[in-house]
């Protein structure tokens, strides 16, 4: 049943992920400018985050989709969650007026303050999911199971060692 | 007891031997960890390298490249610079609440910069060229400055009246741009001036670069009004007091 659970997270995780960076990769204007719309990091930096974005999006969602380093990448993924949900409440916190172009939307929303709960509320629902990956990253229908075939627990690159042991 | 020591190497081998397996196994995971890292950062730094080439902002727009009858770099200054109240204005042609304020001031708006009461300082941007599957939010722009280049600031604030009027519907075709020619020779502009500019996107790189400017303006969104410096960025604040201030 958690193997199962575990398919579900890596699929709604991943998913979420390779969709937002689909739509962001065609318009990197457009990315440097929603990085630099939270006015957080130095002006320096703001358009090589921009463009690295929806790459690192893609990527970290299509190793959870195939199940590979699940570990690695859920730590990855949350981080990123995590770092979203500190920008988006810093923004609100500042009363800047942003969509947070998670999937490419245009515009200041008609709902500003609706918007920002939302967006937090999903990212939240998605640190659970790359959370859960942490604590239980064996699941089924996963590349790891192939890779890695002899232990029980996971055979990322941090947890080898002590798997092997095991 | 002989049986014994038998036994007791007989077992000390067999550890040794999965001791072997394991480090072998150590190994092999190290190897196929590895390999997939450095297959994974391969693929991020191409696509990482393909999205900044994607990028052009910033890059250096030609003398040619660049609208004529501007303000300042970035935006266009309409009516008599005598006028008390100055509404700066970051608006996208392609924009639906833009339209709509357009459609409730755009009228008043005219008046009162006839009459001297204001001035407009339009920052035209295009950042909604995934609206529409021919990127008409900078076609539309681009038009707009030809008509600017060619035929002064009361027939870009023509243009610009008549593309609000004519809009076309988000996730739409857009506008051809014969259409957008035959909306600069309404607005006054001559018809052989404007047809190479529009056909050509001949202020495209331009058009990227005011895009830019607007986000580093600290403006996010459109329409955005600030009346005497004071920023509005709720469009139904913008809209009255931009009433108030043409009446």
């Amino acid at each position: 049943m958690k193997h199962w659970i575990g398919v579900l997270a890596r699929l709604i995780v991943g998913v979420v992920d390779v969709w937002a960076g689909v739509v962001k990769f065609p318009d990197p204007a457009a990315n440097v400018r929603q990085v630099r719309a939270f006015q957080i990091l130095p002006e320096a930096v703001v358009p090589t985050v921009g463009h690295a974005l929806p790459t690192v999006e893609i990527l970290i969602g299509a190793m959870l989709i195939l199940g590979l380093l699940t570990r690695t990448f859920a730590v990855l993924a949350g981080i990123f969650f995590v770092a979203f949900i500190i920008g988006i409440a810093s923004a609100w916190a500042r009363g800047l007026e942003i969509n947070c172009g998670c999937f490419g939307s245009h515009g200041v929303p008609a709902d500003p303050h609706r918007q920002y709960a939302v967006d937090i509320a999903r990212d939240l629902g998605l640190v659970i999911c790359a959370v859960w990956l942490v604590v239980w990253p064996r699941t089924r229908l996963a590349l790891d199971n192939l890779l890695f075939p002899h232990h029980e627990r996971l055979a990322d690159g941090d947890e080898s060692e002590e798997a092997v042991e095991v | 007891m002989a049986t014994n020591q038998k036994k007791q190497s007989k077992s000390e081998r067999a550890q040794a031997l999965m001791r072997q397996q394991q480090r072998k196994e150590r190994q092999r995971n190290l190897l196929v960890v590895g390999s997939v890292v450095v297959a994974v950062a391969i693929i991020a730094v191409v696509m990482v390298v393909v999205s900044g080439k994607n990028d052009t902002t910033g890059k250096a727009v030609t003398a040619s490249g660049t609208p004529q009858n501007l303000t300042g770099a970035y935006n266009v200054v309409v009516g008599k610079s005598s006028a008390p109240t100055t509404i700066k204005v970051y608006e996208d042609l392609q924009c639906p609440i833009c339209q709509q304020f357009e459609q409730a001031a755009g009228q008043q708006i005219q008046a009162a910069i006839a009459d001297g009461k204001i001035k407009v300082d339009y920052h035209m941007v295009a950042f909604l060229d995934r609206s529409s599957s021919t990127e008409y939010s900078s076609r539309a722009l681009n038009a707009a400055m030809a008509v600017l280049s060619t035929a002064g600031p009361d027939a870009f604030l023509r243009f610009h009246t008549i593309a609000y009027q004519n809009q076309p519907a988000e996730g739409s075709a857009g506008v051809p741009d014969s259409t957008l020619i035959d909306w600069a020779v309404q607005a006054g502009a001559d018809k052989a001036d404007v047809t190479p500019l529009i056909d050509d996107n001949a202020y495209h790189q331009w058009v990227v670069n005011a895009t830019d400017q607007m986000s580093k303006d600290e403006v996010t969104g459109t329409p955005t009004v600030f009346i005497n410096g004071k920023k509005y960025v709720s469009p139904q604040d913008a809209l009255t007091a931009v009433i108030a201030a043409t009446k």
